[in-house]
């Protein structure tokens, strides 16, 4: 990414595309996790939804409530940026900017989003875009501006299929994408009942950014609004919280593989000598 | 309208390199050729006298009886200098062979081979003139098209279209053979059975069917004789 870097001055933000192509596999969850988490290493972080018509960033941000302007007033004008991001209760220099409910994907188009991030860079370290499932406009519209991407996808073959199309689009717009597996279950991928993390990046082959496990603590954490990263006991919480260490430029962060407990006992078995 | 073209595919005449090139049926009436070849031969007016003739009487044989009167009529006629039959690829004599064996004689072949190099991802399109060859892996969700052979050096998991439109000769190999599809020619073969041998393997066409064999264990070019060109 030469190009992106050098239209960027040095202390100017980052502009980064959470997508994945199929719907429900958790970028919505993973943008404001990681966000959380980048906020949490002192950086300012916004979060952007791009799902104009469907947006629910705000809902799983548990700041709801407190909108009164939009990404689409933003854009158009209407408003300052300041206005339209909304600082998070919790976690210092977190904001949030809204998707509007009430328009559809085609208000926005890829140049005026260019010209709002372009903007949003002078504000924030990094800025985060919550894509829409699906290729069309919404997705236009959050890539054009974007110097990095992250694709979300889960050991699902029709996951793989739809993030292996997206990385293809995202190469022909010479943005190089980093790959997070989310949902892993590994007492299922043991039993040979799940794609395991390698065969996902056999497939893909791109940068592997992190591993996540099923966690039960999302649907908690998506339920009451307290961010999933502040939850020490969630296992989903903490890779997330890695993944922004590695995104915030700490690269020789191992890579952690999601374990199952059983698995965990039975090597301590098989080190001691006990079982099979 | 269907006798002219009937009369068209029957006797022809097209300018070669060497001379005249003359393709017809030589199970029709000896009238009805010599009416045809003077017809044409009249268009060529001066240029026949001398002209070299590649008479080509299609995979008939035994018509040598046809060929000499023939021979006859266009040199009495016309004054061709000769006449004589077209080279046909099946009668290669064994020196061809022999010197296309010799180091170096394929400098000067050209090929319209694609080669290339990389992953082919899910939504992309590959199409080849002739033979394709990826260094790397073909992901499901993709599209490979080609002309002639399709040589995959790597996992083959999308659609694999080889021979393309009517070449039922041509091959498919992967050394990961895990296609969502295949086809040669116009022959498809949808809803493979997804083997997990990890062998090389190759498709091909064999009594209207495709058939995907284990490349090694088939060796299907080990038989021929000299290196040919494909």
């Amino acid at each position: 990414m030469a190009g992106g870097s050098l239209k960027r001055c040095a202390l100017e933000g980052k502009i980064i595309v959470i997508t994945s192509g199929k719907g429900g596999v958790g970028k919505t969850t993973a943008t404001a996790s990681i966000g959380a988490a980048l906020a949490l290493e002192g950086k300012q972080v916004a979060v952007v939804d791009m799902d104009i018509g469907l947006r629910n960033l705000d809902v799983v941000m548990g700041l709801e409530n407190r909108i009164v302007f939009n990404i689409v007033d933003a854009v158009k004008g209407k408003c300052k940026i300041k206005q339209a991001a909304i600082k998070d209760r919790r976690i210092e220099n977190l904001y949030l900017i809204p998707a509007s409910q009430s328009d559809n994907k085609d208000i926005l188009n890829p140049e005026a989003m260019v010209r709002f991030c372009k903007e949003l860079r002078k504000e924030f370290d990094y800025v985060l875009l919550d894509c829409p499932a699906g290729i069309e406009r919404g997705f236009e519209n959050s890539v054009a501006p974007a110097d990095e991407a992250v694709v979300i996808c889960t050991p699902e073959i029709s996951s793989v299929r739809d993030a292996d199309r997206v990385i293809g689009l995202l190469y022909a717009r010479s943005i190089t994408p980093k790959l997070i597996v989310n949902r892993i279950v590994p007492e299922m991928v043991e039993k040979g009942d799940m794609l395991s993390h390698e065969d996902v990046v056999e497939v893909l082959s791109i940068e592997l950014l992190g591993l996540v496990e099923m966690d039960s603590q999302v649907i908690i954490s998506t339920n009451t609004g307290v961010p999933l990263v502040l939850q020490k006991e969630s296992s989903a919480g903490q890779a997330f919280r890695r993944i922004a260490m590695r995104l915030n430029g700490q690269k020789n962060l191992p890579i952690e593989i999601p374990q199952s407990s059983k698995s965990f006992w039975k090597r301590v078995g098989q080190k001691i000598g006990i079982g099979k | 309208m269907d006798i002219q073209s009937q009369d068209k595919s029957q006797v022809r005449l097209k300018g070669v390199k060497e001379g005249f090139y003359v393709t017809l049926d030589p199970t029709l009436p000896q009238v009805f050729l010599e009416e045809e070849l003077t017809r044409l031969f009249n268009q060529l007016q001066h240029l026949a006298s001398n002209s070299r003739v590649i008479l080509d009487i299609g995979e008939t044989q035994n018509r040598q009886d046809v060929v000499e009167s023939l021979t006859a009529f266009l040199k009495n006629k016309y004054h061709v200098k000769s006449v004589s039959a077209p080279q046909r690829e099946q009668q290669m004599t064994e020196d061809k062979p022999r010197k296309l064996d010799m180091p170096g004689n394929w400098h000067q072949h050209h090929t319209d081979a694609l080669i290339i190099a990389g992953r082919v991802r899910s939504g992309q399109k590959i199409s080849a003139k002739k033979h394709l060859v990826i260094l790397g892996d073909v992901n499901p969700g993709s599209e490979i098209i080609a002309g002639g052979d399709i040589l995959i050096m790597g996992n083959l998991g999308g659609t694999a279209l080889a021979g393309q439109p009517d070449n039922e000769d041509a091959i498919i190999l992967a050394i990961g053979f895990k296609p969502i599809q295949i086809q040669i020619g116009g022959i498809i073969a949808a809803g493979l059975p997804t083997s997990s041998a990890h062998t090389i393997e190759f498709a091909h066409v064999e009594n209207q069917g495709i058939i995907v064999e284990n490349y090694i264990k088939a060796n299907p070019f080990g038989r021929l004789t000299w290196p040919v060109v494909r």
